[in-house]
């Protein structure tokens, strides 16, 4: 499960952004939390709209893709800081990603009511119609006398604290689960509209040429007049030949696939023969949509799996496929952003961990035992014959993946999910 | 006469609420001089470290001081006050206190029916506050509903029953701000005690 904290505070040093990144550090087995900032959020103005901009993008974008949010609010005056007010207010202006959300409210203060007041104010206008967020009830978690409450590791002191924080965020997660199965209806079938055929574009598609052909990559080269050789690249932080590049990805311990948000293959790191790999990719593959690269039974697996890496259901999810012990496969689907948060695409990695588990166990004298308590044998993995796999061991998909359209089918074999396997 | 800031709730530059400022401002000239206070040149309040307080800031708290009342003027935005609104109203209690013990009426005009309703009980809740502590008259409510519609050409209030029901409690607020003028023996003792609030000794 996927959540989003937001402190109500634009100060440089704030105890409610402490308490968030507590909770995300404390309680980081039971929940993913990433910690979104607020700073650079304009004041709202009616007359002004700056819905558009990066800093309310971004928000919205992070917002939708999360299971919900948890918001720490400071208490100023008896209510909440203009500062969070603001946000909450483009927030329900031109757009309403907090539509539906499931909401938790925490807060800080330095008196000992510990932003009560804020917290029913803040309730109240997540509760309107333009925001239209579903706020947990019951449950307060009021941190007051903040400025003793942390010690110099930023850790809550007082042990009841936690442990009530921790139940209340336990019921928190049982709670978006509700909410979200409620809301599920309407999105289930989201995953459709993924176009496999890559029939659409993107800003960086190469137009006019046929993606099925063999030889697409020197079609595409010609289009671009792509660079090669002994050409210098500037990248992100490095300069580097076509050449350098390519030796520098070809000698990666792991096979690379690129898939845009598009849905078009278009690279792999070729380091050996189709048969010889373990997703078995061929040159004249690349260009094609992925719906070229996948039986037919396999896409609504692909779809779901893409779809919920594009809408942020989760950023990286991985997939075991382990044979007879002398190999374990993990095929790892992560998602690729610009520096604006934006969906750019699928990079999918797979390497055989088994080296590294047998070069630690190695080196610091232990070995692997059966665990008598495992819902399922480790070994067993990916394949839909699993009983019952329990969803962290099928696929990483993080812990949400009960939830994700991927884990409701039976576990897709991995071909069927991978970005580019051959059809052969 | 008394002199009163009207403050003006929004940063819009359309303002309905704005609207009903001024022509509170020009229906009233005769019994009370009033001028208009605007909001949103004020910075995101980040409670800065130094303590200090922009000059703008610093400027309206002068002329709050210096005036007998505030009014309000609040739009309802998300079932509360705006967010600039209680931008001002951040920085105005931020080791500087001028609306401790000062009149304040809260008026408010909205699109829809009920006409800021709700934004009126919060802006209540966030004035009364230890660090605010104004005197807001009691038991009024000036709601303006469906505020687009409420002024005619020249900027006058169309509907009668409005303008009497303002026209009453205009007459009453300047009866509170005697009272609260005569309410003297705990002025001292509130002033103290604002400034006493010192969030670095919590
Ligand atoms: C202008 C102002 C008003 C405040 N009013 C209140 C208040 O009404 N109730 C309260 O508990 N704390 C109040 N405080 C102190 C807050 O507890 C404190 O600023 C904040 O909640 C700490 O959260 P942060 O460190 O995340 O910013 C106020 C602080 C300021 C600067
Ligand atoms: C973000 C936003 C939220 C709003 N929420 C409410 C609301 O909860 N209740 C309401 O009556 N009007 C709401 N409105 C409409 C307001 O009535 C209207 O914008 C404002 O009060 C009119 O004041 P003005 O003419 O001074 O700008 C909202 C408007 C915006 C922009």
């Amino acid at each position: 499960m996927k959540l989003v904290g937001i402190a109500g505070s634009v100060e440089d040093h704030s105890y409610n952004r402490t308490l968030l990144k507590f909770i995300a550090n404390h309680f980081s087995d039971m929940v993913d939390v990433e910690i979104l900032d607020i700073q650079d959020v304009p004041m709202f103005n009616q007359s002004d709209d700056q819905t558009d901009g990066e800093a309310v993008q971004y928000l919205k974008r992070k917002i939708e893709g999360a299971d919900g949010v948890i918001i720490a609010t400071p208490e100023h005056n008896h209510t909440i800081t203009a500062a969070l007010k603001s946000v909450i207010e483009w927030l329900s202006f031109k757009i309403h990603p907090m539509s539906g959300k499931p909401v938790m409210i925490v807060g800080a203060s330095y008196y000992d009511q510990g932003s009560s007041r804020a917290q029913l104010n803040l309730r109240q206008i997540l509760e309107s119609p333009g925001v239209d967020a579903v706020v947990m009830p019951g449950n307060e978690f009021l941190l007051g006398d903040v400025k003793q409450a942390f010690d110099d590791q930023h850790n809550l002191k007082d042990d009841r604290t936690i442990s009530f924080l921790k139940e209340t965020l336990g019921k928190f997660i049982k709670f978006v689960k509700v909410i979200n199965s409620m809301n599920k209806k309407a999105d289930d079938d989201d995953w459709q509209s993924e176009d496999l055929n890559a029939t659409g574009s993107v800003p960086t598609t190469i137009k006019g040429l046929n993606m099925h052909a063999a030889d697409w990559v020197d079609q595409a080269t010609a289009k671009t007049n792509a660079v090669t050789g002994n050409t210098y690249v500037r990248l992100d932080c490095g300069v580097l030949t076509v050449d350098q590049l390519n030796y520098f990805l070809n000698s990666m311990p792991m096979e690379l696939t690129f898939v845009d948000a598009n849905n078009q293959f278009l690279y792999y790191n070729h380091q050996t023969d189709a048969k010889n790999m373990s997703a078995s990719r061929k040159p004249a593959q690349v260009g094609n949509p992925l719906a070229d690269c996948h039986p037919k039974r396999a896409i609504p697996h692909v779809k779901q799996a893409i779809h919920i890496l594009r809408t942020g259901k989760t950023d990286l999810f991985k997939l075991p496929v382990p044979s007879n012990g002398d190999k374990c496969d993990m095929h790892y689907y992560q998602a690729m952003h610009n520096d604006k948060g934006e969906f750019q695409g699928v990079n999918e990695f797979v390497l055989d961990i088994l080296p590294i588990v047998k070069y630690y166990l190695g080196l610091t004298g232990q070995k692997l035992v059966k665990d008598p308590n495992a819902k399922t044998d480790a070994v067993s993995g990916a394949s839909s014959k699993a009983t019952t796999p329990k969803p962290d061991e099928v696929s990483g998909a993080s812990a949400d993946t009960d939830e994700a359209p991927v884990e409701k089918s039976e576990a897709p074999a991995v071909d069927e999910v991978s970005g580019a396997s051959a059809n052969d | 006469m008394h002199k009163f800031i009207a403050m003006v709730g929004t940063n819009s530059t359309e303002s309905t609420n704005r609207k009903l400022l001024q022509y509170m401002q020009s229906h009233f000239a005769d019994q009370a001089e009033i001028e208009l206070m605007e909001i949103k040149d004020l910075p995101i309040f980040n409670k800065p470290e130094d303590k200090k307080v922009p000059a703008l800031a610093q400027s309206m708290a002068d002329k709050i001081s210096d005036a007998d009342g505030v009014i309000i003027s609040t739009p309802e935005y998300d079932h509360s006050a705006p967010a600039v609104l209680m931008n001002a109203l951040e920085w105005l209690s931020f080791y500087i206190h001028p609306l401790v013990d000062k009149p304040v009426m809260i008026i408010g005009a909205s699109y829809g029916s009920l006409g800021t309703s709700r934004a009126q009980a919060h802006l209540r809740q966030i004035l009364d506050s230890p660090e605010l502590r104004a005197r807001i008259m009691p038991s009024s409510e000036f709601l303006l509903g469906h505020s687009l519609q409420a002024f005619d050409d020249a900027g006058n209030l169309v509907d009668e029953q409005k303008v009497a029901k303002l026209d009453g409690l205009f007459a009453d607020f300047q009866v509170f701000v005697e009272i609260t003028q005569k309410l003297t023996h705990a002025n001292a003792a509130n002033k103290q005690e604002v400034r006493d609030l010192d969030w670095d000794k919590l």
